[in-house]
């Protein structure tokens, strides 16, 4: 079984205890956000939505994505076969060189499907409304990846960052 | 233009995270990122979600802001470090599987969780008035 946990799987990039870590990371993170963003802002308004995108992602940032900590280490641990070290349940791909997959990811996908459950009790087309949420799901991802490429491009102004 | 609206906050969550998360936790460590979540997702989610700029009307499937930062992660180190975006499937994939899986679960457990019900009383008027 150690011995199964500890194979790195080529294909994926991932050794084999980091899916089911990754999994569980990203199922964690989607649970805990469904369930209890709703509330916080039902109950508190805006300032609930402020503490919960706070309190719940700032702390599931921790468990899914804390590298080694307080000046301890800024440019990683270098791992003994290559790449760095990672700490948290979301491994990224061939030992951090594969493009950094946030939580972010999960949480989309969680609260996608989680609405589309609710939604799905008022509306009987469900084709439908997964037709309807694909435009501003293409807007989304155009925009997020705009928006990271530009900022990406600060690298190329000799910036060390 | 409730599709550029949405373009627009997608692409300033995207450069916030993107921006500010990296070299807060490289400054001030793991304590640098649990604040940039504070910073950056909190404000992020009042311009989001809570004024609507990323469109989402009501009834319908919940598009959130998880995705433009998801994409932006993946672009930002493409651009910045020339990562292959193909080495990316495996974590897309499992981080996928386990934000589905979650959806799920939570949407199972609202159909018989008190706390979830229609009219939502409060929490002691079980007595009829």
């Amino acid at each position: 079984m150690a011995e199964w946990l500890s194979t790195y799987n080529e294909t994926l990039g991932l050794y084999h205890a980091s899916v089911i870590t990754t999994i569980f990371g990203g199922f964690c993170v989607a649970f805990a956000i469904v369930i209890c963003w709703p509330k916080l802002v039902e109950t508190y308004g805006a300032v609930g939505g402020m503490i919960g995108g706070s309190v719940i992602v700032a702390t599931f940032w921790l468990l899914n994505h804390k590298l080694p900590g307080i000046g301890i280490a800024p440019n990683c641990i270098d791992h003994p076969e290559g790449g760095i070290q990672q700490f948290g349940l979301i491994a990224q791909g061939f030992r951090g060189a594969a493009p950094w997959v946030d939580m972010g990811l999960a949480v989309g996908v969680g609260m996608w499907v989680a609405s589309y459950f609710d939604a799905r009790k008022q509306a009987d087309n469900s084709l439908g409304l997964i037709a309807e949420s694909a435009p501003r799901l293409f807007c989304v991802l155009l925009g997020g990846a705009l928006g990271g490429a530009i900022v990406a491009l600060i690298g190329f102004s000799g910036a060390e960052l | 233009m409730k599709y550029l609206s949405t373009l627009i906050g997608s692409a300033i969550v995207g450069a916030l995270v993107f921006g500010i998360w990296p070299e807060m936790w490289k400054s001030y460590g793991i304590a640098g990122g649990w604040l940039a979540a504070v910073m950056l997702i909190s404000i992020a989610w009042f311009m989001n979600h809570w004024l609507g700029i990323i469109h989402n009307p009501s009834g319908k499937i919940w598009v959130d802001q998880g995705w433009p930062i998801a994409a932006a992660g993946v672009a930002w180190a493409m651009v910045r470090f020339g990562a292959q975006p193909s080495q990316a499937v495996g974590t897309v994939l499992c981080i996928a599987l386990g934000g589905a899986l979650g959806g799920l679960a939570a949407a199972a457990v609202k159909q018989t969780n008190p706390a979830f019900a229609p009219n939502d009383p409060e929490p002691d008027s079980g007595s009829k008035e």
